[in-house]
C-alpha cells in the first residue's frame, strides 16, 4: 500500500500544465465564442505559441501560406483544429515518455491517447454534441494516472499481474487492491489539482465506469468507448492488455449497438494512420 | 530488414534475412503464413469480419476485413512462389476486454471468420494463440520460418 500524503506531494510537485490549457477549456466549448476569443488567450503564451506556428507551417498541414501568427493559423486551420493542436502540445509533454511498469514503450501511452481523443470527438460530433472538444481533452488527458502510479506499478507488477491472471481482476482492480488506489483515480486527483473543471475531473476518475452511478453520463461513456475500441484495435497499449471490464449496457444506454462500433473501427482505422504523422509532427 | 504491419495492413515477402512483425494485436486477427519449401512468409492484420458493412471502405482498405484480406493474403504469397498446400499457418488475437460477450465480442467473431474461411480453403492451423485479454505482438523470420509470439505483460517466445 503506498503513501497517500507521498503521492499527494509527488503530483503537486509535477510540472504545472501551462495556463493557456485551461483558459482554452473554458471557452473551446462556448457556443459564443469567437476566434478572436481563442486567439487572444493561445498568444498570451509565446512558447506555446512558437511551437504551435512550427507544427502548423510543417507538411502535415498543407497550408498554401505560412502562418506567421495564431490568427493566420486561427483562419486557414479553423479554430477547433488549432485548439486541439495547443491541446496536443501540451498533453505530448505529460505523456510522450515510456512507462516501464506498465510495459510501453516510449510514444506508446501517447499513441494510445491521441488515438482514444480522436475516436471520442468522431463520436461525440456523431452524437450530435456540442462540446466534443472537451470530450476530446478528457480522452487525451484520461490516463495521465498512470505516468504517477508508473513506478508504484512497477515496484508491486508480480502481485497486479497474479491478481489478473489468477484472480479474474481487471488491472485497474488489481492496482486498487494492491497499491491502494488506480491510475483513473490518480488521474483525478491529478485534474483536480491542475484546477480542469468538475466534469473533467469526474470523466478521468470515472473513464472505466468503475462507478456504477457513472453508466448515465454520455459524456463519459464515449470516452470509455473510445478508449475500449483502442484497446481493441492495439493502439498504444501495455503489460495492462485488455483486462477492463467491458460495460454493454452503459453503451447500448446512448444508443450504440455492436453493428455501431463495427462501423466506428471500420471508419478509425484509415485514419490511425494519420495518427502516426499526426504524433511526428507534434 | 524488418517489416512492420499496421492494422488493416499486410506485408508478404520472400526476401531471406527479412522480418515480419504485425505488433499489439487485440481483437484482430494477426494471420502468419510460412511455405518453407519457396521460403515466402507473411502476415495480415485485419480486424473486421465482413467487407459487406462499408463497400467504399471494403474497396479501399480490402485488408481490413477478413472475407477481402485472407484471399488477397494468400494471392500475394501465391505470386511469389507459395503453394496453398504447404502453408504453415499461425493465428494470434481474437481477444477481448472482461465480460466483452455476444455480439460485442469482435475478437470472437474475428476468429470464427477466420476459420469459416480457412476451412473452406482447405487449409489447416498449425498454432494459434487466441482469446483472453491480451494484446499480441507476432513476428516471422523468412529465412528459418520461425515464429515468435509476445503477449502483453511476459515476454516472447518462439514457437
Amino acid at each position: 500500500m503506498i503513501n497517500f500524503q507521498e503521492m499527494a506531494k509527488e503530483i503537486k510537485n509535477l510540472t504545472p500544465i501551462p495556463a493557456v490549457t485551461m483558459s482554452l477549456l473554458r471557452v473551446v466549448d462556448d457556443p459564443n465564442k469567437t476566434m478572436d476569443d481563442v486567439t487572444n488567450i493561445i498568444q498570451y503564451d509565446p512558447a506555446i505559441t512558437a511551437d504551435v506556428l512550427r507544427s502548423a507551417n510543417s507538411a502535415y498541414f498543407g497550408l498554401k501560406y505560412p502562418a506567421e501568427t495564431i490568427s493566420d493559423a486561427a483562419t486557414m486551420l479553423g479554430t477547433d483544429r488549432l485548439v486541439e493542436l495547443v491541446l496536443l502540445k501540451v498533453a505530448s509533454k505529460i505523456i510522450q515518455g515510456p512507462l516501464g511498469g506498465y510495459g510501453m514503450h516510449e510514444g506508446a501511452l501517447w499513441q494510445h491517447s491521441v488515438s482514444s481523443a480522436i475516436i471520442a470527438k468522431q463520436l461525440a460530433v456523431q452524437l450530435g454534441l456540442s462540446h466534443s472538444c472537451s470530450i476530446f481533452t478528457a480522452a487525451l488527458l484520461k490516463d495521465i494516472g498512470k505516468t504517477v502510479m508508473d513506478k508504484y506499478v512497477k515496484n508491486a507488477y508480480e502481485k497486479i499481474y497474479n491478481l489478473v491472471i489468477s484472480e479474474n481482476f481487471s488491472f485497474m482492480e488489481a492496482e486498487k487492491k494492491v497499491i491502494g488506489v488506480d491510475h483513473a483515480e490518480v488521474g483525478g486527483m491529478m485534474a483536480q489539482i491542475w484546477k480542469f473543471s468538475p466534469k473533467m475531473v469526474m470523466i478521468i476518475n470515472n473513464h472505466h465506469l468503475s462507478r456504477e452511478d457513472m453508466v448515465q453520463d454520455k459524456d463519459t461513456i464515449i470516452v470509455y468507448i473510445a478508449d475500449c475500441i483502442c484497446m481493441m484495435m492495439g493502439m498504444g497499449v501495455g503489460a495492462d492488455g485488455m483486462a477492463y471490464r467491458f460495460h454493454h449496457q452503459a453503451i447500448e444506454k446512448i444508443g450504440i449497438s455492436a453493428d455501431d462500433i463495427l462501423t466506428i473501427i471500420a471508419n478509425a482505422t484509415p485514419q490511425m494512420k494519420e495518427v502516426a504523422k499526426l504524433l511526428k509532427m507534434v | 530488414m524488418e517489416h512492420i504491419v499496421g492494422i488493416g495492413d499486410m506485408k508478404v515477402c520472400n526476401q531471406v534475412g527479412d522480418t515480419i512483425v504485425a505488433p499489439s494485436i487485440g481483437s484482430g486477427i494477426g494471420l502468419v503464413v510460412y511455405d518453407p519449401e519457396a521460403r515466402v512468409g507473411g502476415i495480415l492484420h485485419y480486424i473486421l469480419t465482413d467487407s459487406s458493412i462499408d463497400e467504399i471502405k471494403a474497396k479501399n482498405q480490402p485488408l481490413m476485413f477478413a472475407d477481402t484480406g485472407i484471399p488477397t493474403l494468400f494471392k500475394q504469397a501465391y505470386l511469389l512462389g507459395a503453394e496453398k498446400t504447404r502453408f504453415r499457418v499461425f493465428v494470434a488475437g481474437g481477444a477481448q476486454i472482461i465480460n466483452q460477450e455476444r455480439k460485442f465480442n469482435i475478437g470472437q467473431r474475428n476468429y470464427t471468420a477466420l476459420t469459416q474461411i480457412l476451412t473452406r480453403e482447405n487449409v489447416a492451423i498449425w498454432k494459434q494463440a487466441v482469446g483472453g485479454n491480451f494484446n499480441r505482438t507476432a513476428r516471422i523470420d523468412i529465412n528459418t520460418g520461425h515464429i515468435s509470439l509476445k503477449t502483453s505483460g511476459q515476454g516472447e517466445v518462439k514457437l
